[in-house]
């Protein structure tokens, strides 16, 4: 195949999956009223009164839901991985008379999208997968508890360990890349759960849709292991857990978003995004929140910290040039002084490339250092937006 | 001398080619005969080849092809079974990916066409959404959807998406959306968002297409029969819901793919039979599912490559003959090359390259005409294959170097056997030896006391190898090996007699009165044959007696079909899924529908007949469920072993009985009376043989149980077929067409038609059989004008001198067809004669150890004469035309 065939076969398969993605992911129509779109999914509700385990599953009133774990491991001997491990569901437009009735093991009211990647830091190895299904036999998720699959995916409570409650579970994880690399671990809470935004609803835009129920554990103890070209290492390490409930993500003039979730070596961890526009100002619904030792949250607004890009990095695949590094500014709740978090990337080609899902993003385990250049903890960081816009895709 | 490739150069050059060069005629016969050999065999060869490779995992079109699979050992898998697999491999990476698998045809055009002549669609059902997941591998996989229409981009070619396509969902909502090839919507004239109708189960179904399947050129090209669904939408189309025909998986990439593979074809191996008496599948690769279409048509390719070699074995006569011709024909300058020194050895080898030039020159044309007969011949044998296996579409051969340097190599060993003893000759001429041409041709070979004593030594040898068993294939496949050899053994016996005939007959007709001149000249020769006119003779017989032994087999199978079919089709009207095409077929009566074709009120009577394909460990049968009295009374099967009791017909007791087809009892070896084990989708039952009835409806043998256990067992009532007995006083053609009308999706056919088209698909399944012995009449004929055409060459001068001495060309030409006419009778007597033993071989031992069909004998006499009269007359003619043709010759030409 020549450059020119290669050139327009990546342009169909983005055409083709980004279209596809669309009509997964694509933001529903303007919302009839605060509860529920117009199409029948539902939006969060602020005051809503969350239970568990039931809320730590899946719902299937709202249109798109993920769980989305990024940690840090280490072998015993000192060897770094980061890691990504998301489980999407993206509930089918709903028709008010369906045509025939739906298989148990085909469905066709769920897909279920998941994207795994493991960084290897000594090498910058850094491999990815994707994987697609409907609602059946091979993905699925419980509305009862924590218990989402994607082929041999997959992400669960454990129903039999001490100390495993309700509301701050022992999770089990199941991933890996193809057959090049899995891991399984056990992820333990050493925080409360988190949920970001007021009132129980983290708002990214003006619009009722574009908001989310944001439930998180900041940091959970992982241990378990980690095979890599066939060898088996055990790893232990911290994870950062989201759970996000929605039925849009993005408001008008949104093209993209940056997120961080930052594990500080004193104990406590900050979350923060900042909701980019069209003309590249940062938009006003961006949001940084400190969470404390105890796991108490305080969120400050985008005009309280300052999100600034430096350097780039083009990917040679998806040809997106994105920041090289991000230096955070804000206001340390506990000495009350500014404080500089700078997110270095361990390795700069982090990039998932969207060869099935059709939207190439950045998402990375980063080193944060202070002002002075010390490492003060570790960071994921999330870019997205910068290979193709994400406006009417999320 | 030492050996020096100049000097065989030089010889090839002055000696070999000369020759050749200036006998155009003759050197260019010679080369036909092998090349028609030659060809023959490689057009089977490659005809069978494709006819089987058309089986294929139709999977690999849309995946890389999988690493393993699992299949129900009857009927179909659960779809219960797929979570069950999950959470045994939910550490694995490892892919699933579940396949339905069923049938279609368009409807008919006319209600007067034949069965058979519509093609079948095969239909998969996949599941898109998760086929995407190869995505990162396989770009194409992308291209499946937004083929629709209206792209932004303005690009109408298949799988650029257009944002405006509202069809995703609609595609996996509907059922009948599908994905249709290349090829056929360039053969059809389709186009994306086009309807198609389609005999689906026993339903006009007008399905639309969606798409067309995305072509990678790294992968096989997706065949034009090959429709593909979203796999709940078949299965809602062919009331399979919940059930799936295979589950494929696929590693996922990573190191120690096989050991991984391993580990997970034990787990299946393991899940399949946990806690179970039975496996519940059984779990093979996509190698060994090939291997099985393999296996299933291995003795059917086996028997059909034999008869292939039919006009090779007869071109290995004339080749010989040729070979031996030219020895004699040279002597004098062999005899001066010797003088001037030339090693005997040199001699050899300049005979063997002269034998090895002939084979490659015929062989290289012979796999051109092979490759045109292949075209043909492949029509034929998927013809076949489609009537007693799997379904197969090939209709054009395509090229394999294997087959061609096999053909080659078949070609070039063929000539060297036949010109090792010329060689021989060639090299044992002594240079002091000079011969006068007139000293003539010396009596050559075995006296006749050991010429009859080697006879009957051969015919002995060959009744005891009749004793033998066949060669048992695996996956229960049958090949006469014994048998094979025992006819080739017998070939050269009557070949040899042959000879010894021709010599007395020549001299019983030289001592019948006076006769013409020319008449007196063919006989001396005749009284005195050379060892060309013996091999002329062994060639003839060998084709006459292959030739006619195949008619007798053909001619036997033709009387036992008729009487067959005469018995078995009792009922009035016989009713199928119009898409029911071939013994592949899917297609399936629901039961409302065969329910409702029942209460006809004109129904007296009804049979339902339930089939499904069931795995016992020598391989695949077919199991039927059917109302053992309706078919007793019905289909009057005659016994092989008959029944000890009626018990078996009485429903409320014959829970634990079963008939089976000789063809099944002699694949599986049981007798009357012995146990099997049926595993069946309803857990393992065994059941005793009460009988043995003779079939020729499949070479895998059958097994005929209650519909009543049969239903409960696999649990679906889903009807293969329907046999419908009238009450008094309903026309049948009334109530055919009636039954048409109401349901448009059921094909009815009526008794009498029902027989007609029975046995024209039996004859047509022959229909290679009779190209080859064609062929082998050809090759006959055209060996006796060769033959005719070397024996005048040789004798040139003598010609020469008749022609002085005041013989009229005429009369020379009259002396020919005598003498071509003497040794045709002598061919074609021992021939037929021999062909009786042949036919009863082929009958009696490979028919009945291949095919398990034991069939009742007819001597189709008429054929056999016009076979006779046919040479006969070839005789007369070519005996005529060379002997016209070599009263010319001049006495000092070379040849």
């Amino acid at each position: 195949m020549d450059r020119e065939s290669r050139r327009r076969w990546r342009l169909s398969w983005a055409c083709v999956w980004g279209w596809v993605l669309a009509q997964l992911l694509s933001p529903l129509p303007a919302v009839a009223g605060p509860d529920e779109g117009s199409n029948g999914f539902a939006n969060p509700t602020p005051g809503r009164v969350f239970s568990f385990p039931r809320d730590h599953g899946s719902h299937p009133e709202f249109a798109l839901e993920w769980w989305y774990l990024t940690g840090h491991l280490l072998e015993t001997n000192g060897a770094r991985y980061g890691f990504q491990a998301t489980f999407f569901r993206r509930a089918a437009p709903r028709t008010s008379t369906p045509e025939s009735p739906t298989s148990d093991a085909f469905g066709d009211q769920q897909l279920y999208l998941a994207h795994m990647a493991l960084l290897e830091a000594s090498t910058g190895r850094f491999l990815h997968q994707e994987r697609l299904n409907r609602e059946g036999w091979d993905a699925g998720s419980s509305t009862n508890a924590l218990d989402v699959r994607n082929g041999n995916w997959w992400l669960r409570q454990r129903s039999d360990s001490p100390g495993n409650s309700a509301e701050t579970p022992i999770l089990e994880l199941n991933g890996g890349v193809r057959a090049e690399a899995s891991f399984q671990l056990n992820l333990t809470p050493r925080k409360p759960l988190v949920i970001f935004g007021t009132n129980g609803v983290s708002r990214k835009a003006a619009e009722p849709s574009a908001a989310s129920h944001y439930l998180t554990f900041t940091r959970l103890a992982a241990t378990g292991r980690l095979t890599l070209e066939g060898r088996e290492r055990p790893v232990q390490g911290e994870v950062w857990m989201d759970h996000e409930i929605s039925s849009s993500q993005l408001g008008s003039g949104q093209v993209g978003w940056d997120w961080a979730g930052i594990q500080l070596a004193d104990g406590r961890e900050i979350m923060a995004y900042r909701m980019r526009r069209s003309d590249g100002s940062t938009d006003p619904f961006s949001t940084l929140t400190w969470v404390d030792r105890q796991g108490g949250g305080r969120a400050v607004s985008a005009t309280a910290f300052e999100w600034k890009p430096e350097g780039e990095w083009k990917s040679p695949v998806s040809g997106a040039v994105y920041p090289a590094r991000v230096r955070l500014t804000t206001r340390d709740p506990e000495s009350g002084v500014d404080a500089v978090l700078v997110l270095e990337p361990i390795h700069p080609a982090q990039e998932l490339n969207g060869a099935l899902g059709g939207i190439a993003y950045w998402e990375g385990a980063c080193r944060v250092r202070d002002a002075s250049g010390r490492e003060i903890g570790s960071a994921f960081l999330e870019m997205t937006g910068y290979a193709a816009s994400m406006a009417g895709r999320l | 001398m030492t050996h020096s490739p100049p000097l065989d150069s030089l010889l090839w050059r002055r000696f070999t080619w000369r020759h050749w060069k200036n006998a155009p005629v003759s050197s260019g016969l010679l080369l036909g005969i092998v090349a028609l050999g030659v060809g023959v065999f490689f057009a089977v060869r490659l005809a069978n080849r494709s006819a089987v490779a058309e089986f294929q995992n139709f999977t690999d079109v849309l995946t890389t092809e999988s690493d393993g699979l699992i299949v129900a050992p009857a009927g179909m898998l659960p779809e219960s079974v797929l979570g069950e697999l999950r959470r045994g491999l939910e550490d694995d990476a490892v892919r699933m990916i579940s396949v339905l698998e069923s049938t279609a045809t368009r409807p008919r055009m006319s209600e007067s066409e034949t069965i058979g002549s519509r093609s079948t669609y095969t239909l998969l059902g996949v599941d898109l959404i998760a086929l995407q997941n190869l995505a990162g591998e396989r770009p194409q996989d992308r291209r499946w959807f937004g083929q629709s229409g209206a792209s932004p981009s303005g690009d109408a070619s298949p799988g650029i998406a257009s944002a405006a396509d509202p069809d995703l969902w609609t595609l996996f909502r509907d059922p009948r959306s599908a994905f249709i090839s290349e090829a056929q919507a360039r053969r059809e004239g389709l186009k994306v968002g086009d309807e198609l109708p389609l005999v689906i189960q026993e339903r006009v179904v007008s399905v639309r297409v969606a798409g067309i399947i995305p072509a990678d050129p790294s992968r096989p090209r997706a065949p034009a029969h090959l429709m593909v669904f979203d796999l709940p939408a078949l299965q809602r189309l062919t009331d399979a819901t919940g059930r799936l025909s295979r589950v494929e998986f696929l590693m996922e990439e990573g190191p120690g793919r096989a050991e991984r593979w391993a580990a997970v074809r034990a787990t299946l191996e393991r899940l399949s039979s946990e806690g179970r008496e039975t496996p519940r599948w059984r779990v093979s690769s996509p190698a060994e599912r090939r291997s099985s279409a393999d296996k299933m048509t291995r003795a059917f390719r086996l028997n059909l490559t034999i008869l292939s070699l039919l006009a090779l074995l007869v071109g290995l006569y004339l080749i010989f003959q040729a070979l031996d011709g030219a020895v004699v024909r040279r002597r004098d300058e062999i005899a001066i090359l010797r003088s001037l020194g030339m090693p005997p050895s040199a001699l050899r080898r300049a005979w063997l390259l002269e034998s090895a030039m002939l084979g490659l020159l015929g062989g290289l044309l012979g796999l051109g005409l092979g490759w045109i007969g292949a075209q043909g011949a492949v029509r034929l044998v998927s013809r076949t294959v489609n009537a007693l296996y799997f379904s197969s579409a090939a209709d054009a051969a395509s090229l394999s170097l294997f087959e061609a340097l096999l053909a080659l190599g078949a070609s070039v060993l063929t000539c060297l056997l036949a010109g090792w003893i010329p060689a021989k000759a060639a090299a044992s001429i002594p240079p002091a030896q000079v011969l006068a041409r007139s000293q003539g041709i010396r009596p050559e070979g075995l006296s006749m006391p050991r010429r009859l004593a080697v006879v009957l030594g051969l015919g002995a040898v060959g009744g005891l190898g009749c004793l033998l068993p066949p060669l048992r294939l695996e996956g229960g496949g049958r090949f006469s090996l014994a048998a094979y050899a025992v006819a080739l053994v017998w070939v050269l016996g009557a070949g040899l007699l042959g000879g010894a005939v021709l010599e007395r007959l020549a001299r019983a007709l030289a001592g019948l009165g006076r006769h013409g001149v020319a008449w007196r000249l063919a006989l001396s020769h005749l009284r005195t044959p050379s060892s060309r006119h013996r091999l002329a003779v062994a060639g003839l017989v060998c084709a006459v007696a292959m030739t006619a032994g195949m008619a007798i087999l053909v001619g036997s199978f033709d009387l036992t079909m008729r009487g067959w079919i005469q018995r078995t089709f009792q009922a009035d009207l016989y009713v199928s899924s119009d898409g029911a095409q071939s013994a592949s077929t899917e297609n399936r009566i629901s039961p409302t529908t065969w329910q409702a074709v029942a209460a006809h009120p004109a129904v007296a009577r009804a049979q339902i007949v339930q089939a499904a394909r069931l795995q016992l460990p020598i391989g695949e049968t077919l199991l039927v469920g059917a109302d053992l009295a309706f078919f007793r009374e019905f289909a009057r099967p005659a016994w092989i072993a008959a029944p000890t009791d009626d018990t078996v017909f009485d429903a409320t007791r014959n829970v634990s009985l079963a008939l089976v087809s000789e063809a099944f009892s002699e694949r599986f070896r049981v007798r009357r009376g012995d146990q099997i084990e049926l595993p069946t989708p309803g857990g393992l039952h065994s059941v005793t043989i009460a009988g043995i009835f003779s079939d020729y409806g499949n070479e895998r043998g059958s097994l005929l149980v209650d519909r009543g256990h049969f239903s409960r067992w696999f649990g679906d009532e889903l009807a293969s077929s329907l046999i419908l007995v009238l009450r008094p006083g309903f026309d049948v053609e009334t109530v055919r067409s009636e039954l048409r009308a109401a349901h448009p999706g059921l094909a009815v056919f009526t008794q009498s038609y029902l027989r007609t088209e029975a046995l024209r698909i039996f004859r047509q399944t022959f229909s290679i059989t009779y190209a080859l012995e064609l062929i082998g009449v050809v090759v006959a004929v055209a060996g006796l004008g060769f033959t005719l055409m070397s024996l005048l060459w040789e004798r040139r001068d003598e010609l020469a001198t008749l022609r002085t001495l005041g013989m009229r060309r005429g009369e020379l030409a009259a002396a020919a067809v005598c003498e071509g006419v003497v040794t045709a009778v002598a061919g074609v007597g021992v021939g037929l004669v021999a062909s009786l033993a042949l036919g009863w071989l082929l009958i009696h031992r490979v028919n009945r150890q291949t095919f398990g069909w034991t069939l009742e004998t007819h001597w189709p006499w008429a054929q056999m004469g016009l076979l006779a009269v046919l040479i006969l007359g070839a005789a007369i003619l070519t005996g005529w035309g060379v002997g016209f043709r070599g009263a010319r010759i001049p006495a000092e030409r070379e040849e």
